[in-house]
């Protein structure tokens, strides 16, 4: 119970009672009726008070005038929001507290709350600046706490020059009128004279609000600032999200080692495994597959006894890499930083879910090699908040200019960050001016994420192993450094069957909808090539089980390419045995770079046309087509397209037509990636 | 489209998926447009409407998963049965508890039009287990497509906590891709070997599928009308309560989450303190009025 008050103070003087004292016995009965009476009248004020619990109008005699109270306050900007569920309240927030950063005051407001006539009044505060972020909801209408807002903004003529305004649109493009309360906003405000100083966003929650609102958001800032002629640093030291704490004793069983979720829990590894709780598979295979060539295509085989992990053929493999050490270390040597010290970086926001960005504490050494992505090229907010950092003016200018969003900045971002591949490393090193402290670096780095690799194998046939197929990623940077993927080169060092980690995979399995057809006998057509024949692998085995196992098998078909057929043929024998045996129909094998013209899996489609039609019409076959999304998987659609128009006697809109719907009824499946 | 002359387009046109989702269109929209529906997607839904809806759907996926263990081998079911990727029945669970307490199996009821569609399933489970794919494609399928935007609809009107509890059912961890899985699951149904004949009576149950869902959301929709007739507040509370921590924003967020969390137990321990109040008060009366005397 809230606020019982005081325990009620009775103790009658009752040891005085007994002596002979200036007190007589009416006296004392007087006192403590009256004590008693007082607290029983001090309880029930209370309890009055009390009951009512209902409508707690918290706040104190409210001002509907936001301007009064925004001079009042101090605050410059007024977010207003039109919000059912909370969203565009909550953005509303978030806005209002950026505008600390470039000196300015924000505040939310609830439009239903104030009177909005104020609006033409906003320009007698310097500096001042109305935003939007309207939800639309149901047929294009209004939220109900901005039904009064809409209705004014119709019938009002008012005149709202002066007025500076932008607006957020939060919408779901699913629904007809998607963003119509936003975007009639955006409209009339200028109809009636306001000035728009940035443009509408238009959010999509069928898509993702989140990053369509960070994304209008970035923008809308700089161009803030650039319309109030304020900088964007307001403070030397920018808003930092985390505490740094240095811990110089500290048990170490208390320390984070790598782990993904529960401490020590890659020490006393516990079922069920997932995402969170990883299992640390012992690698026992990893051979390279081709014979020749640059490149480095590997299988791997992690051993998954005694997990209770399950899978099905075609379903992905997750994978926990770490970091190379090289890397890691290049960056402590270059920060000048003790790698080993133990830290937590504690979130200042003590309401959130979030109480540190990895787990912690931890060393920056284990920071920077499980838990940080310190290969990609690094986004622009993570190079806005390094600026400051930059004791080299250029250096700073040429750092703010890219995370700006001007044509300019986003040209030079692009090219000397993305295109040329920079890494953080990188960055580091052309820039040696720029030497952040470490942990506000850590701060600012994405998480490291698991990465997917499509099962090779069947679990009919290897119930206690997973097979990986992989290619390992290696390329030179414009700037003349060799750029390596994380996990593929993780993976291809892993050597099988010794103590340790070196042969430790954390893994788990991620089911996906990549199967066999139900029946054995519906034949199938599979294409993938280069390493998208891994799952094809695990398919082609279950098949052959269950041949043995005495079920009518339909037909196998595999459609599979490569660069060159004596270097990287993958799983040519195999595939050949199978192909032997009679459990793979058909082998159709394309390799693009053994003579002038390129042959690829479509151009080998195309030479069975008559064939695919039989299996697809009168068969039911399914296809699946696994491995690389931008080219491949569209050529090889296109093909299909094709067989069906000329063979279904139909014309393209109708073959495409027919295609969609094998993939609506999953006769028609994809694993592909970019 | 012009349909074309050859025997492709006929026999897509037999296919079962295709079949159940043109059978189904109408039933379809009429239950997208119960007045409960189209409140829960403005995001007006009370606690105590969302508790109930809770309730009545673990009724009704027992029995569907009962049934769908009791047919798990059965050729006319065996294509679709994906307990590790569908089933609900545990993750009902886990929200009545994290709504109704430890004892939930003992406050929860079955209203009559949740236990009649809960006797078709038996029925159809035991005595016309063909037909079971019809129960099963009308709720899984549909838990799958249109649940994703409730999920974060009933998060925010009923402020439940962002790491996902009391929203456990609209979670499927088994499924990585809903679109993916539908057109699995779409696959699975047309490799049910099934007779013209039988095909339509899958269509006519799965119509009746979705009658019975459309009368037990009426139902409770009726029960919760009365609720308020009778000035029953919990409603009342549930909306003020969100005006309460949208007003409580300017105090920080901390005391939003605080007064969220002494309004529930408000909302539970508010018929008792009266009483305790005034048990209290009387009793300390009573004693001085005892220490007075004594004193005499």
């Amino acid at each position: 119970m809230e606020g019982a008050g005081t325990e009620p103070n009775i103790s009658p003087p009752d040891s005085t009672a007994q002596q002979d004292s200036p007190f007589s016995m009416t006296d004392l009965f007087l006192v403590s009726l009256i004590v008693g009476l007082f607290t029983y009248w001090w309880f029930f004020r209370k309890k009055k008070e009390e009951v009512p619990d209902l409508p707690k109008i918290a706040a104190p005699v409210r001002d509907s005038s936001f301007i009064e109270k925004m001079k009042k306050t101090g605050r410059n900007i007024v977010v207003f929001y039109g919000s059912q569920t909370g969203t565009a309240e909550e953005f509303a927030n978030r806005l209002s507290k950026d505008a600390h950063r470039y000196g300015l005051r924000g505040m939310a407001a609830d439009p239903e709350e104030y009177d909005l006539s104020d609006l033409s009044r906003l320009s007698e505060i310097d500096k001042s600046l109305a935003v939007f972020c309207m939800a639309t909801y149901g047929e294009g209408d209004p939220t109900d706490n901005a039904q009064d807002f809409y209705d004014w903004l119709q019938e009002a003529d008012a005149d709202l020059s002066g007025l500076r305004f932008a607006v957020f649109g939060l919408g779901n493009k699913t629904y007809e009128h998607f963003n119509a309360m936003g975007k009639y906003v955006d409209k009339r405000l200028e109809e009636l004279g306001a000035q728009r100083i940035f443009e509408l966003g238009l959010g999509d929650d069928d898509g993702n609000l989140e990053e369509d609102f960070i994304t209008w958001r970035e923008q809308f800032w700089p161009a803030v600032c650039e319309h109030f002629g304020v900088e964007a640093t307001g403070e030397e030291s920018s808003i930092r999200q985390y505490e740094l704490v240095v811990h110089t004793d500290v048990n170490m069983n208390k320390v984070y080692t790598g782990e993904m979720g529960r401490l020590k829990s890659y020490e006393n590894q516990k079922p069920p495994f997932d995402a969170k709780n990883p299992f640390l598979a012992q690698v026992t295979e990893n051979r390279k597959l081709n014979e020749g060539g640059e490149r480095h295509l590997m299988h791997l085989e992690l051993d998954i006894s005694n997990s209770k992990i399950r899978y099905e053929s075609g379903d992905h493999v997750a994978v926990y890499p770490a970091n190379d050490s090289s890397l890691v270390n290049q960056i402590g040597e270059i920060l000048g930083m003790d790698l080993d010290t133990i830290m937590s970086l504690n979130n200042l926001d003590e309401e959130s879910n979030k109480k540190h960005p990895f787990p912690c504490p931890t060393s920056y050494r284990t920071a920077l090699t499980y838990y940080l992505d310190i290969t990609n090229p690094p986004r622009t907010n993570v190079l806005y908040e390094l600026a400051q950092y930059a004791t080299d003016a250029g250096e700073q200018e040429r750092l703010r200019k890219m995370a700006s969003s001007a044509a300019e900045g986003k040209a030079l971002y692009l090219s000397w960050v993305v295109e040329a591949r920079r890494n953080i490393l990188a960055i580091l090193q052309d820039m040696p001016s720029l030497r952040p402290p470490i942990d506000h670096l850590c701060e600012l780095l994405p998480r490291l994420q698991a990465r997917y690799y499509s099962i090779a194998s069947s679990s009919k046939v290897h119930p206690n192993a997973i097979h990986i197929c992989a290619v390992t990623v290696e390329y030179e940077t414009k700037t003349g450094r060799l750029n390596k993927g994380v996990a593929t080169n993780w993976l291809k060092n892993k050597v099988p069957n010794e103590n340790g980690s070196n042969s430790l995979v954390p893994m788990y399995v991620r089911k996906s909808q990549f199967r066999l057809p139900f029946k054995p006998s519906t034949p199938v057509i599979m294409i993938g090539p280069g390493t998208g024949i891994a799952p094809f692998v695990g398919f082609i085995q279950e098949r052959a089980w269950l041949k043995q196992q005495g079920k009518e098998v339909g037909d196998t078909v595999l459609y599979y390419g490569c660069r060159h057929e004596r270097e990287d043929y993958l799983y040519r024998e195999e595939l050949a045995r199978f192909h032997q045996e009679g459990v793979l129909t058909q082998l159709n094998v394309a390799f693009s770079r053994d003579q002038a013209e390129k042959v690829y899996v479509q151009h080998l489609l195309k030479k069975n046309k008559e064939n695919i039609w039989k299996l697809l019409n009168e068969g039911n076959a399914h296809i699946y087509v696994c491995g690389d999304a931008r080219n491949m998987a569209r050529d090889v659609q296109n093909t299909f397209y094709e067989i069906v128009a000329e063979f279904g006697n139909m014309s393209q809109p109708q073959a495409v037509d027919y295609v969609k719907k094998l993939m609506t009824k999953g006769r028609y499946s994809l694993d592909v990636w970019s | 489209m012009q349909p074309s002359k050859t025997h492709s387009s006929e026999s897509m046109s037999k296919d079962l998926s295709e079949l159940m989702k043109e059978a189904t269109k109408e039933v379809h929209e009429q239950a997208e447009n119960t007045p409960f529906m189209m409140n829960f997607q403005k995001g007006q839904v009370s606690l105590h409407e969302f508790k109930l809806v809770a309730a009545s759907l673990y009724f009704i996926y027992s029995a569907l998963e009962e049934e769908s263990e009791r047919n798990k081998d059965n050729p006319v079911y065996a294509p679709v049965y994906f307990p590790a990727e569908l089933h609900r029945k545990a993750a009902l669970e886990q929200d009545l508890e994290y709504f109704y307490g430890r004892n939930w199996k003992e406050e929860i009821a079955c209203p009559q039009a949740t236990q009649k569609y809960v006797e078709r399933l038996h029925y159809v489970g035991k005595s016309q287990p063909e037909l079971l794919v019809a129960h099963a494609y009308t709720r899984y399928l549909g838990d799958l497509s249109g649940g994703q935007v409730l999920k974060k609809i009933a998060q925010k009107a009923l402020q439940l906590p962002s790491t996902g509890e009391g929203l456990a059912f609209f979670t499927f961890d088994g499924v990585s891709n809903a679109t993916k899985f539908k057109q699995l699951y779409r696959s699975r149904m047309n490799a049910l070997e099934m007779d013209l004949a039988t095909k339509k009576r899958v269509l006519e149950e799965a119509k009746k599928a979705f009658l019975l869902n459309i009368q037990v959301f009426e139902a409770l929709q009726e029960l919760v009308s009365k609720g308020q007739e009778n000035g029953h507040p919990v409603q009342l509370k549930a909306e003020l309560r969100t005006r309460n921590i949208n007003k409580s924003y300017e105090h920080g967020p901390a005391h939003g989450k605080e007064s969220e969390r002494i309004n529930r137990r408000h909302t539970d321990m508010m018929p008792i303190t009266p009483l305790v109040r005034w048990i209290l008060a009387l009793s300390f009366l009573a004693m001085t009025v005892a220490v007075g005397l004594f004193v005499m």
